[in-house]
């Protein structure tokens, strides 16, 4: 492995403020990729992506092309996207459905399971290639939580279930339960946009409760005029809240101002037939109070580190490409068991906001190029994420909660960023990938002169 | 004016709608559109089919066309401060017309984009249903076909 310089993160890292080469520097996102991306679990995608048997969608963990598949046996794998002759990928196509996956450079041959099936001449081996040892190599671990699938390139470390922690998997659940099937669908098409900035910019911003009011207010103003309320969650004596879930998740709350709300709320939204037959699905399946709960709480605003987040109808993944440079996907999902028009509904909305012609995100990629320009002025180079510090305070369920407005969900973020990075675990995951399947054993058996 | 064949005023009708995009005459270009039943469409995939059920770049109708315009023009729209700085060129028009006296054109645009010191080309296909109107015409539905529809695209909020 490369060595690079070690950096000393606890110096760039303080409670109330950041250093910016965090954002320029690199090396350090050279780290980011070995650490925050292959040692613990990174988002992948979602089932309902690949709904049937052969359905398959590119991905990345990290810098790891992946083929995110669903095989014959229904199964769901990670692969990662490269022959084990020469490396070239096997797989081209950004998403679709396939019984195999043929390496065009010399014809081999993969099943969608991943299995090695067919290697053209085999006899030029000698006798000795084992196809067994050769299959795409799976993601070292994978597991699923309500549908979405994440991967962790190393093969030992703390279960998804403890990476998640009880809070941020009730973030999940408000975001899957609005359907009254439990389950949500990931069909309805892709947006994507890049910008030129860090990709932390983006999981800041999406949790950051105090800009919307600034950034976004050509966005309110044409809300206030078209539906004659401006919505003031964001305003600086809102009830809403902002929160750290642990292990940095964090999540910009509603739910309490919701309740204040709502009636303000239903007395401007038309209830159609629609939403009445809705409603009375959901309480079909949860009952009334745990209804309540989840429409009041409308979907949710979280980050799940390192790189998932759920707005509304949609699941967004930032994907660092350089150090300023990064692409985002936002997959809108509709909800099972729902009607056509409130799924329309759902899109719309999402619409209005998202996407490179949305009439908000935009503003906000603007705001990342323009912090990526600001912060080369680094002679003062500190960057502070101390809003809201002295009212923060502990809620009953453990986590951390301040205003909607206030920083505690970028400490959140930072704080946990600080201790991966600072964490020395020994083994390198390629070590590791080694000692578990023994590619180099393989491949001296299957040479048909070993003892190189 | 003359009295143009109606290939002609149609030609014209396309080249002045793409100067007013160029030059982000906002409102001059919102007026080319019909009052109401209108659809500005820009799908994520030249294979989308429906909308109701998938995602577009834009789907506008009239109400949400008047509130991009209306943001765009409001000074705050932050991801035209600056503007985008652009010309485009609209060739190989095709137009077809209909029984019921609208016509239908297919026309391809090549448009340079220049903005914060970087420019960016975006080239694309555009339907536009024309409803006559005077010596003029009004849009009713314009769809946008970008070949980078599905790639990553960091800004489209200027008129496309």
């Amino acid at each position: 492995m490369m060595t690079r310089r070690k950096i000393d993160y606890r110096s760039l890292i303080k409670r109330d403020r950041i250093h910016a080469s965090l954002y320029t520097d690199p090396d350090i996102l050279a780290d980011e990729f070995d650490k925050l991306f292959s040692r613990g679990w990174v988002y992948v995608g979602h089932v309902g992506e690949i709904p049937n048997p052969g359905d398959f969608r590119l991905k990345k963990i990290g810098r790891q092309p992946v083929i995110m598949v669903r095989d014959e046996n229904d199964d769901v794998r990670l692969l990662l996207n490269r022959c084990r002759h020469r490396g070239s990928t096997v797989c081209q196509l950004e998403a679709g459905n396939a019984k195999t996956f043929r390496c065009a450079y010399h014809g081999w041959t993969y099943r969608n399971s991943g299995e090695l099936a067919g290697v053209p001449y085999q006899e030029g081996y000698g006798g000795s290639l084992r196809k067994e040892d050769l299959g795409l190599v799976p993601v070292p671990r994978m597991e699923l939580y309500r549908g979405f699938i994440f991967g962790s390139l190393s093969p030992a470390g703390i279960t998804l279930d403890d990476h998640l922690g009880a809070p941020a998997k009730q973030q999940i659940d408000l975001f899957v339960d609005l359907s009254p099937e439990g389950e949500i669908k990931v069909q309805a098409g892709i947006h994507k946009f890049d910008y030129p900035a860090n990709w932390k910019f983006q999981l800041e911003n999406a949790m950051d409760g105090y800009h919307p009011n600034f950034t976004h207010q050509s966005f309110l103003d044409m809300i206030q005029e078209q539906i004659g309320v401006r919505p003031d969650v964001f305003n600086g004596n809102s009830s809403g809240e902002s929160r750290d879930l642990g292990n940095g998740h964090v999540m910009l709350d509603y739910r309490r101002y919701n309740r204040e709300y709502a009636e303000r709320i239903r007395s401007v939204l038309p209830t159609t037939p629609a939403d009445e037959d809705y409603r009375g699905r959901m309480i079909a399946r949860y009952g009334v109070e745990r209804t309540a709960e989840i429409l009041n709480a409308g979907g949710t605003h979280a980050l799940i580190f390192p790189n998932l987040i759920l707005i509304g109808v949609q699941i967004r993944v930032p994907q660092p490409r350089a150090v300023d440079h990064t692409e985002v996907t936002l997959y809108p999902t509709t909800l099972k068991g729902v009607s056509a028009e409130l799924n329309s509904a759902r899109l719309r909305g999402h619409e209005a906001f998202f996407g490179p012609a949305g009439m908000g995100q935009p503003d906000d990629v603007e705001m990342f190029a323009r912090m990526q320009q600001g912060i080369q002025a680094d002679i003062e180079p500190w960057i502070l994420i101390s809003r809201g510090i002295h009212r923060e305070h502990r809620d009953d369920d453990g986590t951390l909660v301040a205003h909607a407005t206030d920083e505690v969900t970028l400490r959140g973020i930072w704080s946990h960023y600080l201790k991966v990075m600072s964490s020395n675990t020994a083994a390198s995951r390629i070590s590791h990938a080694q000692s578990r399947r023994n590619p180099e054993a393989a491949i001296r058996r299957s040479a048909a002169e070993p003892g190189r | 004016m003359p009295l143009l064949p109606d290939f002609r005023r149609i030609e014209n009708f396309l080249y002045r709608e793409a100067r007013l995009m160029d030059e982000n005459a906002y409102e001059e270009w919102l007026s080319l559109w019909a009052s109401e039943n209108i659809c500005y469409w820009v799908p994520t995939s030249e294979n989308e089919t429906d909308p109701g059920q998938q995602i577009s770049i834009i789907y506008d109708d009239r109400k949400r066309l008047e509130g991009r315009i209306k943001r765009l023009a409001s000074g705050y729209a932050f991801a035209q401060d600056p503007k985008s700085r652009m010309r485009r060129v609209i060739s190989s028009i095709e137009i077809n017309e209909a029984a019921d006296g609208t016509f239908t054109t297919w026309s391809n645009f090549a448009l340079g984009e220049f903005r914060r010191g970087k420019q960016d080309i975006f080239i694309g296909r555009t339907m536009h249903q024309l409803r006559p109107e005077g010596d003029s015409f009004k849009i009713l539905l314009k769809k946008v076909l970008l070949i980078n529809s599905d790639g990553y695209i960091d800004n489209l909020t200027f008129l496309l």
